[in-house]
């Protein structure tokens, strides 16, 4: 079945097509979640959020463009959501402090472990990731998708909707501050 | 000199160490979990009530809202209260506790 088939039979609400949807994309958008928010119970409701959303868009999606930049640009802002909610959990849990409630919430100070590492990469890899986690959102998610994902400016361009001079500059604003906390982290 | 080289050896090392990574895979049985959770997404309206609510904006703006009623509500009340004509202010007592208002007997029986 080709791409266009696999729109079409899409959009008919198939079964198999959808299946199949899911089994091709499954890691790609997985993986993205899985680097942007670095957890992997997070990842994976993410990934099951971004294939529900796409099962019910696919009628908008438009035959020009590309299948795997639209389920990233879905992940991309399922992993939005995700932050925002996080942020309001924090609020929540900030309000709660000051009347005195304990909030359940454990405080995650867990070092992130991705599973597709090189065993002697790995310590590296986590500096790398810890850095990752104190840039900007939108720095992060540009970065994943270029250095981790290996997607072009041009196609990151197309899955944040915004244009090519935008994401250059937010490479080049996430590795000077990925450098700026890495050296912190290693002259400390 | 020398610690810069060998800070600047390890930042390079850090940032390429994910080159080549391979990529994570979900859980198994992603399809039969992704059709579970279409099954019982159904939310209600009070959680969608609630989202909306509870989005910082909306709930900043009824707050600014409700304390800009209570402000207006204090500053009417106390202008009416102060432009209130001392005739009136002692008039309104005299009304409510008066003891010559007509009542259906004294319309009845003018003569005595």
């Amino acid at each position: 079945m080709n791409h266009q088939e696999l729109i079409i039979k899409l959009q008919q609400g198939d079964d198999s097509a959808f299946a199949m949807l899911v089994e091709e994309n499954q890691d790609m958008v997985y993986n993205t979640a899985l680097v942007i928010v670095q957890n992997a119970d997070d990842a994976d409701d993410i990934t099951q959020e971004v294939f529900i959303q796409a099962y019910q868009s696919i009628s908008s999606f438009k035959s020009g463009s590309k299948l795997s930049t639209w389920l990233y640009r879905i992940t991309v802002n399922k992993t939005l959501d995700y932050k925002k909610k996080m942020n309001r959990k924090k609020r929540l849990g900030f309000v709660q402090s000051l009347f005195g409630a304990h909030t359940n919430e454990e405080v995650r100070l867990i070092v992130f472990d991705h599973p597709g590492l090189q065993l002697e990469k790995k310590e590296s890899a986590a500096v790398l990731f810890n850095a990752l986690k104190q840039i900007p959102y939108k720095q992060r998610i540009a970065f994943t998708l270029h250095k981790i994902e290996g997607q072009s400016y041009q196609e990151i361009a197309e899955i944040m909707k915004t244009t090519l001079p935008s994401v250059e500059a937010l490479m080049s604003r996430a590795k000077v501050n990925l450098k700026n906390k890495l050296s912190n982290y290693y002259i400390q | 000199m020398n610690q810069n080289k060998r800070i600047n050896v390890l930042i390079n090392e850090a940032l390429n160490s994910v080159d080549n990574i391979n990529r994570g895979s979900p859980k198994p049985f992603l399809l039969t979990r992704i059709y579970a959770r279409m099954n019982h997404q159904t939310e209600s309206i009070w959680e969608k009530i609630g989202w909306f609510i509870g989005r910082p904006a909306i709930a900043f703006l009824s707050l600014c809202i409700f304390l800009v009623i209570n402000v207006l509500v204090l500053v009417l009340n106390k202008t009416s209260a102060q432009t209130m004509p001392i005739e009136q202010i002692t008039q309104t007592p005299a009304d409510e506790f008066s003891y010559t208002v007509a009542t259906i007997y004294d319309l009845e029986n003018t003569q005595p």
